[in-house]
């Protein structure tokens, strides 16, 4: 099953290139802008805004890769693909279970370069930390791409997946600390940091900032790892469910 | 579906990040920025038209119908734009209100050059569209090209500050027709704190260039490649 979803997610390479590019432009461009017009009170809080989100982009990549698993279950729902998936000589749950991993497996992929990225510019972590850092965000990787395949499930046509995923995508990353400070958060609204908090996009951004950028995130609360496990057992439970469901009824 | 996402980009990214950078009234200026971004990639999607066009069979019907290729490519590019700017109106009005704009007769002149910028738009898509022969493709340059048009333009932060943040950046801000569109809407709005252009009529005269090369282009490519069945 994984290698299935594998030799599917490389045909994408052309769109994986441009989607790379599109998180490189946000920050070699966008991030090195903004850089130059945090307010000094900001700035005293997370230092610099390209090291501030060099973090959130990855988790921003392995959001947009992990995602990509719901498409194709969408697709597949279309086309009818699921006759050839109930043929294969194994039970359902697995069969769901291993689309959400290999969903979660792919994120993971696609991130590495991100991430790479992230450490030649903000400093490396030592190998245990390397190693919580990757558990953390396999774990956020499976659970977006159990949102992924549950909304897939759900949703009867491309163009209302897609809609569910812009939803998903900006209430996710607008109210997280994944482009600004829970503190900036804060002073927009005691409402909008509650929910930031308990996102597990902040929680894996600020968890990879807390070990890259001590000095300035030394506060950060591994409770969001509990969240973020939270999130990942919900939605890969759902999206079993779901996808059960789904090629059972077909 | 870009109502959603233009509210959630107002009333959370546009409320947040204001409260983070030291550009005064950002969050007028981010909303203003906001509504030229959705305009054009609103615009571009006349490019992924002419795909499906071409894959039912609609392209054949287009070209039986008694109009010169001329006519069909200005058509298509008068029509993309309108059809964005329809769309976006709404939007447009709903960030006027929000942000507070108070001048109607500098918002004429920005209105304008916002249809000839959404026009533009679609000649320059209709172009890609017909040059690359490949949805995906085209979908993988239009995917770049929005990566750095946006964000190497003042629809997010002024041009002062990009060019201070890189001089490079800054030569390719210069001359983005994003950066004119963002400009002169922002002017328009006639709100003084987040209007950065001293001359409206440079940024005016940038649009109608962009507007005149891309529809020029677009005529051109879109009559060489369509001949013996090259849109297949």
């Amino acid at each position: 099953m994984v290698e299935h979803d594998f030799r599917n997610f490389f045909r994408y390479k052309w769109w994986l290139v441009g989607l790379i590019s599109m998180n490189l432009a946000d920050l070699f461009v966008s991030a090195l802008v903004y850089n130059t017009i945090l307010k000094l009170s900001v700035r005293s809080e997370i230092g610099s805004y390209f090291n501030f989100f060099a973090p959130g982009l990855a988790v921003t990549g392995l959001f947009a890769s992990a995602f990509m698993i719901g498409r194709e279950v969408n697709m597949e729902r279309r086309r009818e693909v699921h006759h050839y998936m109930l043929s294969l000589p194994m039970a359902r749950w697995e069969l769901a279970i291993g689309r959400v991993l290999s969903g979660g497996l792919r994120g993971m992929m696609y991130m590495s370069p991100l991430l790479l990225t992230c450490f030649i510019f903000v400093g490396f972590p030592t190998v245990w930390q390397l190693l919580l850092i990757l558990a953390v965000l396999f774990l956020l990787a499976v659970g977006i791409s159990g949102l992924s395949i549950s909304i897939a499930a759900s949703t009867s046509s491309l163009e209302k997946f897609i809609t569910a995923r812009g939803a998903v995508y900006y209430v996710l990353f607008f109210c997280s600390t994944v482009f600004y400070p829970i503190q900036v958060i804060q002073s927009a609204g005691p409402a909008l940091a509650t929910l930031a908090e308990i996102n597990p996009l902040s929680g894996a951004s600020d968890m990879i900032r807390s070990i890259l950028l001590p000095q300035f995130f030394k506060n950060f609360s591994y409770l969001s790892i509990l969240y973020i496990a939270a999130f990942s057992a919900i939605f890969t439970s759902t999206a079993t469910f779901a996808y059960m469901k789904l090629i059972e009824r077909a | 579906m870009r109502a959603i996402w233009f509210v959630s980009q107002v009333v959370l990214f546009g409320v947040i990040a204001a409260n983070m950078v030291s550009v005064p009234d950002y969050f007028q200026y981010y909303v203003a920025g906001l509504s030229v971004m959705t305009l054009y990639s609103t615009a571009i999607f006349i490019g992924f038209d002419i795909y499906e066009e071409a894959e039912h069979g609609v392209f054949e019907y287009l070209l039986s119908l008694p109009v010169s290729r001329r006519d069909l490519v200005i058509g298509r590019s008068i029509g993309g734009g309108l059809r964005a700017f329809i769309y976006v109106g709404p939007l447009v009005a709903i960030s006027l209100i929000v942000i507070g704009a108070i001048n109607p007769l500098n918002f004429a002149v920005a209105l304008f050059a916002l249809f000839l910028f959404s026009f533009g738009i679609s000649g320059m898509s209709i172009a890609i569209a017909v040059l690359i022969k490949s949805s995906d493709r085209f979908d993988i340059f239009m995917g770049v090209l929005d990566a750095f048009i946006v964000r190497l333009s003042t629809s997010m932060y002024p041009l002062a500050v990009i060019q201070g943040t890189n001089p490079i950046y800054g030569w390719a801000a210069n001359f983005n027709p994003l950066t004119f569109a963002a400009d002169l809407f922002r002017w328009g709005t006639g709100i003084e704190k987040i209007i950065y252009i001293q001359n409206p009529l440079l940024s005016l005269i940038g649009i109608v260039a962009f507007f005149g090369l891309f529809t020029l282009l677009g005529i051109t490519i879109y009559e060489r490649m369509i001949e013996g069945g090259g849109w297949r």
